[in-house]
Order: C-alpha cells, then structure tokens, then sequence
C-alpha cells in the first residue's frame, strides 16, 4: 500500500508540483458512528420494502364475496343530490341566476284556464253530435269526405240531377266505385273545372246534410264492428235500400 | 268544498262521470304552472304556451281513462307536455319558409322580440344560453335547473337512463356558463 501511495505521490508531483506540496485535509463531516450500524440500517430498509410490497398484492379473506353487497348498501344509502346543491357544484354562477324570472304571463291567465279548456272539451264533444246513432249514414259520409270520395260522388249525382229520397244511397254507392288509391285519382281526374265550379256555386256544402239524414232509413244501418270486420255489410245494406226504393217507385 | 290533492282520488273520481269534470279541473289546477312553465320555456312565447298547454289538456281528457296506473301522473303529463311541445316547435320549423339549423331554431329571436329583453342583462343572456343548446339538451336542462325534476323522474319523462341525463345535464350547465362568459 505505502508504496502504491509514495508513487501516486510522484506521479502528483510530475503533473503538478503545487498540488503534491498541499496537505490532504477531509473538509467533509460525517454523522459521529455514522458507519457503526449502517450495515443494520440498510439490511432493515430492505426487509421492509419486501414486506411491504407483498402486503400490497394481499387481499382480506372473503374482501370479493361481500364486495357487491357493500358497494350497493352505499349506494342505497347514499342521498341524491339535490338540483340545488347539483347546479352550486357544477356552476355557482347559474345557481346564482336561477330566481331571476325573465317571462311574463298576463294578469289572472291561470284563475280560469280549467274553465277555458273544459269549454274547449264540451265544444268537442257538441261537434261529434252528428255521428250519434240516429244520424249513422254521417259515418259513411265522414269516412268518404276525408278520402276525397265524396266530392267527386256529390258532383255525380249533382250532374245526374238524382231525386233527394235516392240521394243517400247514390252517395254511398258512388263512393264504392273508388275502392283504391289509384281509382280515387282516376276519378278526381275526370272532373273537369266547370263541373267542380257548376257545383259549388249550387250547394255551398258538399253533402245535402237535410237529404241524408231526413230520407235514410238508418235502422238498419249496420255496426261500426260489423262494417269494419265484414266487407259485404255496406253491399246488403245497399242492395236493401236498392230493393225498397225499386219497391216504392 | 276540500281540496283533493291525491293523484290516485282524482284518477277514482275521474271515472265516474258524476265527479269527471270536478276531477280534471282539480288535476288542472294542480299542475297547471308546473306544466305552463315547462312549455313556455320551450316555446317561449305566451300565446304558443297557452296554445300547447290547452292541447295537452284536451288530449289528457281524452287519454286519461286509459292511463295506466303503475306510471305516476305527474311523469305522464310531463311527458305529454314535452311531447306537444316538441310536435308544435317541429311544425312551427316545417311551416317556416326560413331554413333553420339547430341552433338557431327561430327560438332566439322570439327571445329577442319579447318586450322586456335585454341582451346585457345577465339572465337574458342565460335565456340565450339555454336556446343555444341542443333541443333534448335544453330540455333536461330546463327540467333539471327549474323544475329540480330528480333524476329518476326525468328518465321516466323522457325515457332515458338516469346516468345519461346527469352527464347532459352537466355539459349543458358548462356550455351555458361558456355561452355566459363569451357573450
């Protein structure tokens, strides 16, 4: 060893004289038997990692099986937020603005609105009047008005100048030539102009209400059910006025 | 005479034909504001609300013998108010010769006409804020901040999960707060 340290020493000297001729002095304190116990200390901080690390990876015995049941017995006992509470989270500032109330509604609007719709209801209720039982045949003529049948029926027999008692059963019987879609255009495409304007001019509605519910025998008008379920109901009760008007001619 | 507030005596006395109207008018009176409110902040304009409001009304007079009872009345009609609203607001957007986008929906500008507006005032631009969202947005947002609907009444209302209203609820709350900010 000397000698390893007698020749570091000349090797100094050759490099740098002034270096070799300064005494070596340790300016670095250490923690007094800092190096006593230090072997212990870093053996034990070891130890501890390890125990550590595997006590991470561990899970109490049963932790999973009673998990679920946990999790939801906090939800359920969990009290929802309130909109309140909810908008001062998100955004205080829209909290703050929430009692301003920019809509106004007119004096007294909501004293008689129950009155206003129940008047609306009864209104209603006197338009759906024509459709009573007395007045069936308004069925078959409603359902003809919204196919756009009537029109062209009521133009027909406007033009065939037909007498009032047959003109409930021309109705009808006309409307049944307009089976489909494509029938329907056919017809309102055989109308001319001055036909459609001949005919407004003399009635200024589209069915003689008076001829159809005065003149029709509704009697034996059949069912609603049985005029929807069976397609031959409308021809027997046709083929019935047809036999009583031949009879009274 | 007392004044009944219970949902399911008013369904009883609404079937029998006696004490029908004496039940909807209670049925009226109880959710009348409630209702108004939810639609004039869709529509926004008075004469529209009273229009879409009496509507509703009529269709429940109609709907409410077959209402089924295991759903609370007070959803149902949130729902068929909502619904008209949203019917009316498309028709007004059909009928409009002007093209509209989303979110200039025509609704700014009845906001705009409405006489006491004011574009500098905070809660108009809060108004504003709400037109600029989109349609179902603004609705859970308007049912959420002012009418404080709980979640699991909403999803029954608007027929969605209650998770995906939050997550709505809270992005149109943000956007607003933006729209707020930058206008």
């Amino acid at each position: 060893m000397k000698n390893n340290t007698s020749d570091i020493i000349n090797e100094l000297k050759t490099v740098s004289p002034f270096l070799a001729g300064i005494e070596k002095v340790n300016v670095f304190k250490v923690p007094k038997d800092y190096f006593i116990d230090l072997d212990t200390k870093i053996l034990t901080s070891v130890f501890l990692q390890q125990v550590e690390k595997n006590e991470s990876q561990q899970v109490p015995t049963g932790y999973f099986d009673s998990l679920s049941d946990r999790i939801l017995s906090k939800i359920k006992n969990e009290t929802p937020l309130t909109a309140i509470d909810e908008i001062k989270q998100i955004s205080p500032a829209l909290h703050y603005l929430k009692e301003e109330q920019v809509f106004t509604v007119p004096e007294n609007y909501f004293d008689n609105l129950s009155d206003r719709i129940l008047d609306k209801i009864h209104l209603k209720k006197a338009k759906v009047i024509s459709l009573n039982p007395v007045k069936k045949v308004w069925k078959y003529a409603a359902a003809a008005v919204i196919a756009g049948i009537v029109t062209i029926s009521s133009l027909q027999i406007f033009n065939q100048k037909t007498g009032k008692e047959k003109i409930a059963a021309s109705y009808i019987q006309v409307a049944r030539q307009y089976k489909t879609p494509q029938k329907l255009d056919e017809g309102i495409a055989s109308l001319s102009a001055d036909e459609i304007a001949k005919y407004l001019e003399k009635t200024g509605t589209v069915l003689d209400e008076d001829a159809l519910v005065k003149d029709t025998d509704t009697t034996n008008l059949p069912s609603t059910s049985d005029y929807l379920t069976d397609e031959n109901a409308l021809d027997n009760f046709l083929n019935s006025i047809n036999s009583k008007s031949t009879n009274t001619q | 005479m007392t004044q009944i507030q219970n949902d399911q005596e008013l369904l009883e006395l609404f079937k029998d034909p006696s004490t029908k109207e004496h039940a909807f008018t209670a049925i009226i009176k109880k959710y009348q504001e409630k209702l108004y409110w939810h639609i004039r902040r869709m529509v926004i304009n008075h004469e529209d609300a009273d229009d879409v409001l009496q509507n509703m009304f009529i269709k429940v007079w109609k709907g409410l013998e077959n209402f089924r009872e295991d759903s609370q009345l007070y959803t149902w009609l949130y729902r068929i108010a909502t619904n008209e609203s949203l019917t009316f607001l498309a028709q007004q957007k059909k009928r409009s010769s002007v093209s509209l986008s989303d979110d200039e929906n025509g609704l700014t500008n009845k906001l705009k006409s409405d006489t006491n507006f004011d574009a500098n005032k905070l809660e108009w631009k809060l108004q504003m804020g709400i037109q600029s969202l989109p349609e179902k947005q603004r609705i859970v947002f308007n049912l959420r901040y002012y009418d404080e609907m709980p979640y699991e009444e909403m999803s029954k209302v608007l027929e969605t999960s209650e998770g995906a209203l939050k997550a709505s609820y809270h992005h149109a709350a943000k956007k607003i707060e933006n729209f707020i900010l930058n206008n």
